[in-house]
């Protein structure tokens, strides 16, 4: 998914199955903005009702831009961060 | 740190990559505690080995500390490695034996035939309610007895470091870790202790103090969750023109104090800050090997640690007896 600027979004891949709630909190960010990360890196740390869980980078790239920063809440889906990809 | 990290880690992270790194390299190493296969610690201490290593490796403990530290030290004899948890520092009571008259004495009273490479984890520290057997700090009591070493982190990048060098340490390890430093979900962690971890292996030396903010008119010696709280005392001291060092014990047996007489030597002003009761422990400690190895230097000594008391449950009362950057501030106007 991206937001017509070759921007790729960040979002939880995959919601845990047990967890009633659709909203978490971000707990732990481990990348700034302007860092450049590997596909597969954990960016950062989320928490759905007990369940910490990680969000990993969909590609490797720039973290653009973070919109979802630590303590702040997000629903399913939502797009927590953004990625400039590499270069081709 | 020379080349650029990109990443962040939060201390427990950085604590489970040095565990796992030591133990793939090594099948002797193997970690032990209540709650640390599929629950992953409850300060997240080993967050991961499981999935990773396996129950054999990652062994979960019945609630006995006797019988698993004991077991800990039987192993370390044998040549293994193991790492054993306690959940709580508190719960050090009912295995004291094993910890300081067999952990830290059996390579002394073998004359050497056997070794006991063990590390014994332990989380510490209150601020969250927890009351007065879940909350202590017992820095003083752990360092008192001859036999161990002590070894405190307070950032990420001190805690993968530090833990490298206690596995590979032939000799018992307390590795002290502060909960709210964990960077776990339901107990925050100031800013601070989440730093830069280089990918790679490193240790830190045992015995080494690190200066984290360099000052000329306070030193203010301290360890754990304090150095954050120190850290921030010292932004608010320098808004009044007062520039506070903050050196960073990061080990208590071997005791760095020349980086702290270097400092005293500067400053000439002694606050030692400790989340350990007051009395008969580190801040005493300190204080007295400046005195005996600068007393001409210092000129002013403050000792803020929590009152001798069990520390309440109560959230103000808690609150009250816990040092906070406010009290550390205090402190360092008293003496200027």
């Amino acid at each position: 998914m991206t937001d017509g600027t070759d921007r790729v979004a960040v979002t939880l891949a995959e919601w845990p199955d047990d967890a009633d709630s659709d909203e978490g909190v971000v707990v732990n960010w481990f990348v700034h903005e302007g860092k450049h990360v590997d596909a597969d890196d954990s960016l950062c740390e989320v928490q759905i009702e007990k369940v910490s869980v990680d969000v990993f980078a969909p590609v490797a790239g720039t973290l653009a831009e973070v919109v979802a920063g630590e303590d702040a809440e997000f629903a399913r889906g939502d797009t927590l961060a953004w990625i400039t990809p590499d270069a081709e | 740190m020379a080349e650029q990290i990109d990443r962040e880690l939060t201390m427990s992270r950085a604590m489970v990559e040095a565990i796992a790194t030591e133990m793939r390299e090594n099948d002797e190493v193997f970690y032990m505690g209540e709650d640390v296969a599929d629950y992953g610690g409850i300060f997240d201490s080993t967050e991961g080995l499981r999935e990773e290593f396996g129950y054999d490796r990652i062994m979960d403990v019945p609630i006995s500390e006797t019988a698993y530290l004991g077991a800990a030290v039987g192993a370390a004899q044998e040549g293994m490695r193991p790492i054993a948890e306690l959940m709580f520092v508190d719960f050090f009571g009912v295995a004291m034996d094993q910890i300081y008259n067999q952990m830290a004495k059996n390579t002394y009273m073998s004359g050497a035939n056997v070794s006991v490479p063990m590390v014994l984890t332990a989380a510490v520290g209150g601020t969250y309610n927890d009351a007065a057997q879940h909350s202590q700090t017992l820095y003083g009591t752990f360092a008192h007895v001859p036999g161990m070493k002590v070894v405190v982190p307070s950032t990420a990048y001190e805690a993968k470091g530090l833990m490298h060098n206690a596995i590979r340490d032939d000799d018992p390890v307390a590795y002290m870790f502060h909960k709210r430093l964990m960077g776990i979900g339901w107990l925050p962690a100031p800013d601070g202790p989440k730093t830069p971890v280089p990918e790679e292996e490193y240790t830190i030396p045992f015995g080494s103090a690190d200066v984290k903010r360099e000052g000329a008119d306070a030193t203010i010696v301290t360890l754990g969750l304090h150095v954050h709280r120190a850290l921030d005392a010292a932004e608010s001291l320098a808004e009044d023109g007062i520039d506070a060092e903050v050196v960073d014990l990061r080990s208590l047996v071997p005791l760095d104090t020349d980086t702290i007489v270097d400092s005293i030597e500067k400053t000439g002003t002694l606050v030692v800050v400790d989340e350990d009761y007051r009395s008969y422990g580190v801040t005493g400690e300190i204080v007295a090997s400046v005195a005996d190895e600068a007393l001409g230097a210092l000129e002013s000594v403050e000792r803020v640690a929590l009152p001798d008391v069990p520390i309440p449950y109560a959230r103000p009362l808690e609150n009250e007896v816990i040092p906070d950057a406010g009290d550390i501030e205090a402190a360092v106007k008293r003496t200027q």
